[in-house]
């Protein structure tokens, strides 16, 4: 064999070093691909590859306490234009958005730029949300000659009676950064999603939104459809059944709109066990607006300028003479009520140099049954005064006013409590005008209308104070309850015998003799309390407090009513108090 | 690692069934895969087609090339040569020009890309001059002729333009040029000249593309600098010059004597580097520019210059270890992936067959070229060892730039892979490429 000169084994050797290497790098990196990153590429293909249009599902509906439907759907329908895969001419996309103008309120410009921006990128384009029946039943007739149309039937919030108990269901509203970042853990929210704004709506957000219904298109690279790959139907929300009473309910609103202000409050309370009867603030708002049909018009400023304001659980004043009830049982519960005493008022009491006036000079033999009816402020300043302005401020953190309820409703406020006690501990002194004042519930103590409307409660069950609740049951769309109030008791404030026998019948007194005289019902016992609130800016306001029962019974429910600037309880408040109570016991 | 003459057991076999079945085995995947890629285009039944009529005339070529003693180019290498040159200009005449490049004849139905069989005849003819010029190969003059043999060549194939012959011949010379036996130091100038130029260059686009970096890094401040700025420029080919004086003294401190000269030779290298750089960078082609940036961050623009490597990617890496079947997969099948049946035929692969197709694509191809080394091993003479080594540099360069770009390693280039990507020319080119190296391997024992 011939010597071989031109033969370098170590050059040679070297390139298929090279190769190896090469090879080695190479087979590293597609297993990096294909092994290691796969999940994310899987992610990124099917992405790729579909394309999802949702169909929103049915909110759960949230029924009174009686079945009545308050907040329920109506049928609403989304129009999506998908770009087949067909050439598309500009007349035959000038035609087309000439077309559904005609039945969309939408202009002719804004579907044409749109159906041209889906041309080019090949993403579907939403022409139109929230389309009424009427309006989508045109339209998909003249679909019939533009097959890209595309209806998604859906479903919009509704309100059947409108501001109906609108402080406690909230309304709906499309879904902002704030709520975006903390409500969408689960991914299921959408640029476009409405979601809760307030009330039932926002707090049971999680069950009341069901799952969204989804048609996944195969497009190809250019976004075009190919097939339908999947239809996931929706699954509507869960039902909410509210303790709320609908015919008490609807009184109280009318009668708090129809009031002398239209400004208050109204709570109801089931004594018995805490529920929410009725909760009405005033003024309230149609929470339909939040969520129109696209082809109807709401004002931008009828949207932004919603009374959201709960007066019920953020409104927060004086007590007024309900407060006297306080300052009587501290009284009695310390044994210096002798109901027989009687004092002689001229309409003024001279303390520390400063005169404090009563409402009305009431004149002489005034004694506890005839202070209380009438409400005497001169009687109550020499009881608190005889009591001490610290046994009353006991009785009132036992009855938790100036405290919050805990009902499951979000910015409730606390109010203020009042008392020496209180003044110690920021460190400044108690006065004996303070004491005067605290008496008949005037002063720093400030109140919420559903503390008023809890003391009410208690007061009727002889000193349960239940913490006020308005969800009876959560029902999911399968039927099956996830959910059923248990009735929670805070407290249980007992008193020396017979001090809640001599509230009661002072109460019934009240109502039968006295300034409550407005809220007397034939055959039904009522329990009540008058009050003017002092108000240094205005007119006062109009407190009533009140339980009623049969005839014989125990009390059915317990109330607290507000009506801001109304001047006086007797005139403003107990009105609405008999017709709140008249019509639970269904008088006409 | 490789068979070597002596350890040779003498066989009267005239082929190199191993080397015959490698290809048929890559060809078989390769016909598979090109006609799962285009089942869902609309031309797809066009370019089965072409392919039924490619694979007889890649069998002829395969056949020409094994039966054809390998000899008749060494002999007729000027003849060869001037084919190559014909070929190439009549381009200039008879081309159809598509994308703004003239390399296809047309006739009628079937298009022909005469560069893919001139990629193995620059072969043929560099192997051939090699050969000729074996004693005097270390010399520098060497190098001067065998530069002027081949620049009419890229002349010709620069004035088409054909980017991807460019990409694929250079590589393989320069393989050929170090197989021959080259001196080490030319190649050392070579890297540094390619250091010097492409360096820049990457760096450049990159603070383009992330200008903000200019303020943090000095160092980068100054690169951009002497990019845009005369005075920096002065600077950097005073520091250039300093800097290769500096190393002489260091190097004379350890009594290591190197000729000035070379420190010169160096200097020079780098200079004429940075200027070419320069040079191209104010020249490139905006679509140019746009690969690069695509290859140095592909996310930078996801739906532009990044698209194709990105999908290509998502492709494969959604294939996993198992692939989703052929005719199944969605990245090509919706289009995703752009040229799936040419340039990015492994992405079709990686998806459908996973990491089993592609790593088996990678082996039978490592396969093919270890069989091409042992071949050109056991030649009889320096001709049939080199040309085998100049075909072994081509293929070499094809997959590693292929499957370079699908993994990041490369910019998007336009290189096919051959027997795997659809391409009639490049598949008769191919056959007649291993053919010939048949012919070596029929050849071995003796020259008859």
């Amino acid at each position: 064999m011939k010597p071989k000169l031109f033969f370098n084994a170590n050059r040679l050797r070297r390139l298929l070093i090279l190769v190896y290497a090469a090879g080695a790098l190479i087979a590293w990196q597609l297993i990096n691909i294909q092994v290691v990153s796969h999940k994310k590429y899987m992610e990124a293909a099917e992405q790729n590859r579909t394309q999802t249009i949702y169909q929103t599902a049915p909110r759960g509906r949230i029924f009174t306490a009686d079945n009545i439907v308050i907040a329920g759907n109506l049928p609403s329908f989304s129009l999506y234009y998908i770009p087949r895969n067909r050439g598309v001419t500009r007349e035959y996309a000038e035609n087309l958005s000439s077309d559904i103008a005609q039945y969309l309120p939408f202009s002719k410009e804004d579907i044409s730029k749109k159906i041209n921006v889906a041309l080019k990128s090949g993403k579907d384009a939403l022409l139109g949300e929230n389309v009424s029946p009427p309006k989508m039943f045109a339209v998909s007739e003249i679909r019939m000659y533009y097959p890209e149309l595309y209806i998604v039937e859906e479903t919009k919030r509704y309100y059947p009676f409108g501001s109906f108990a609108s402080h406690l269901l909230g309304y709906v509203g499309t879904i902002d950064n704030k709520f975006w970042n903390t409500r969408n853990v689960k991914k299921d929210y959408r640029l476009n999603s409405k979601i809760g704004k307030n009330g039932i709506e926002q707090r049971y957000e999680g069950d009341l939104k069901g799952r969204d219904g989804e048609l996944i298109l195969e497009v190809d690279s250019v976004g075009r459809a190919k097939r339908r790959i999947r239809d996931n139907k929706w699954r509507a929300g869960s039902d909410i059944y509210t303790t709320l009473n609908f015919s008490v309910q609807q009184t109280a609103q009318t009668a708090l709109n129809r009031s002398l202000s239209g400004k208050g409050a109204v709570v109801v309370l089931n004594p018995k066990n805490g529920a929410v009867l009725a909760l009405a603030s005033s003024p309230d708002f149609d929470p339909n607006i939040f969520v129109p049909y696209s082809d109807e018009e709401t004002p931008h400023s009828q949207r932004t300028e919603i009374a959201e304001y709960n007066l019920a659980v953020q409104g927060m004043y004086p007590p007024a003479s309900p407060f006297k009830i306080i300052t009587a049982i501290a009284a009695a519960q310390t044994g210096r009520l002798n109901i027989e005493e009687e004092i002689n008022c001229t309409g003024k009491i001279h303390m520390s140099g400063r005169e404090f006036k009563d409402w009305k000079a009431h004149g002489e033999h005034i004694d506890f049954m005839k202070g209380m009816a009438e409400s005497c402020d001169v009687y109550f300043y020499n009881l608190g005064t005889k009591t001490g302005a610290a046994h009353i401020e006991r009785i009132e953190r036992l009855f938790r006013l100036g405290r919050r309820t805990g009902i499951d409703l979000p910015f409730e406020k606390s109010g203020n409590i009042f008392g020496p006690s209180k003044r110690a501990r920021s460190k400044t002194y108690w006065f004996g005008g303070d004491t005067l004042n605290l008496s008949i519930g005037q002063g720093e103590l400030l109140v919420t209308p559903i503390q008023m409307a809890v003391f009410a409660a208690a007061l009727a069950s002889k000193g349960k104070i239940w913490k006020p609740y308005y969800i009876e049951r959560i029902v999911s769309s399968g039927g099956k309850t996830t959910f059923e109030a248990e009735p929670y008791l805070i407290s249980q404030v007992d008193l020396k015998d017979g001090v809640y026998d001599l509230i009661w019948q002072s109460l019934k007194n009240v109502v039968d003799n006295g300034t409550g005289r407005v809220a007397k019902i034939k055959d039904i016992d009522v329990y009540g309390k008058t009050g003017s609130a002092q108000n240094p800016h205005g007119d006062d306001h109009g407190w009533f407090i009140a339980y009623a029962a049969k005839n014989g019974g125990s009390p059915d429910l317990a109330l607290a009513v507000l009506v801001a600037h109304g001047k006086g309880g007797a005139g403003a408040a107990a009105p609405i108090a008999r017709e709140i109570i008249k019509s639970y016991y269904g008088i006409e | 690692m490789f068979i070597t003459p002596s350890k040779q057991i003498i066989k009267r076999r005239n082929i190199d069934y191993a080397l015959l079945s490698i290809i048929v085995v890559l060809s078989c995947i390769g016909f598979l895969t090109v006609i799962s890629a285009v089942s869902g285009l609309s031309f797809g039944q066009e370019i089965i087609k072409k392919y039924l009529i490619a694979i007889p005339l890649a069998a002829a070529a395969f056949i020409f090339g094994w039966l054809f003693n390998y000899q008749i180019y060494n002999e007729q290498w000027k003849g060869v040569y001037v084919f190559i040159l014909l070929f190439l200009c009549s381009l200039f005449f008879a081309g159809v020009v598509t994308r703004g490049s003239n390399s296809w004849f047309k006739f009628g139905f079937v298009s022909i890309q005469p560069s893919e069989i001139c990629r193995i005849a620059t072969i043929l003819v560099a192997a051939a001059f090699l050969t000729r010029s074996y004693r005097s190969v270390k010399e520098f003059k060497t190098l001067i002729f065998f530069t002027l043999i081949v620049a009419p060549i890229f002349l010709l194939i620069m004035l088409q333009p054909d980017f991807s012959s460019l990409v694929i011949t250079a590589p393989a010379l320069m393989i050929l040029l170090y197989i021959a036996g080259v001196n080490i130091f030319y190649f050392v100038l070579l890297a540094l000249f390619i250091i010097s130029s492409c360096g820049f260059l990457t760096a450049w686009t990159f603070i383009a593309l992330n200008p903000y970096i200019i303020e943090s890094s000095g160092l980068m401040y100054i690169i951009w600098q002497t990019g845009h700025n005369l005075i920096y420029i002065l600077g950097f080919c005073v520091f250039v010059l300093a800097l290769c004086w500096f190393v002489w003294l260091i190097l004379r401190q350890f009594r290591i004597y190197v000729p000035s000269i070379f420190l010169f030779i160096v200097a020079a290298t780098l200079l004429v580097g940075f200027f070419s750089g320069l040079v191209i960078d104010r020249h490139l082609k905006n679509y140019q520019r746009k690969r690069i940036e695509a290859f140095l961050e592909p996310m930078s623009d996801p739906k532009g210059a990044g698209y194709n490597v990105l999908q290509a990617r998502i492709a494969m890496g959604s294939g996993g270890v198992l692939g989703k079947g052929f005719f199944s997969g969605t990245q090509s099948r919706l289009g995703f992936i752009p040229e799936r049946h040419t340039d990015f035929i492994l992405a079709v692969l990686g998806e459908e067959l996973g990491l089993l197709g592609t790593i088996g694509v990678l082996i039978l191809y490592i396969l093919l070229l270890w069989r091409t080394i042992s071949v050109a091993a056991m030649s009889v003479d320096r001709y049939g060892y080199l040309v085998c080594c100049g075909i072994f540099g081509i293929f070499f360069t094809y997959m590693a730039v292929n499957f370079g770009m699908l993994i990041g390693f490369v910019p998007v280039a336009g290189i096919p892979l051959p027997f795997i990507s659809y391409g009639g020319s490049n598949l008769v080119a191919s056959m007649w490429a291993f053919g010939i190296v048949e012919s070596v391997y029929r050849h071995r024992l003796s020259m008859v």
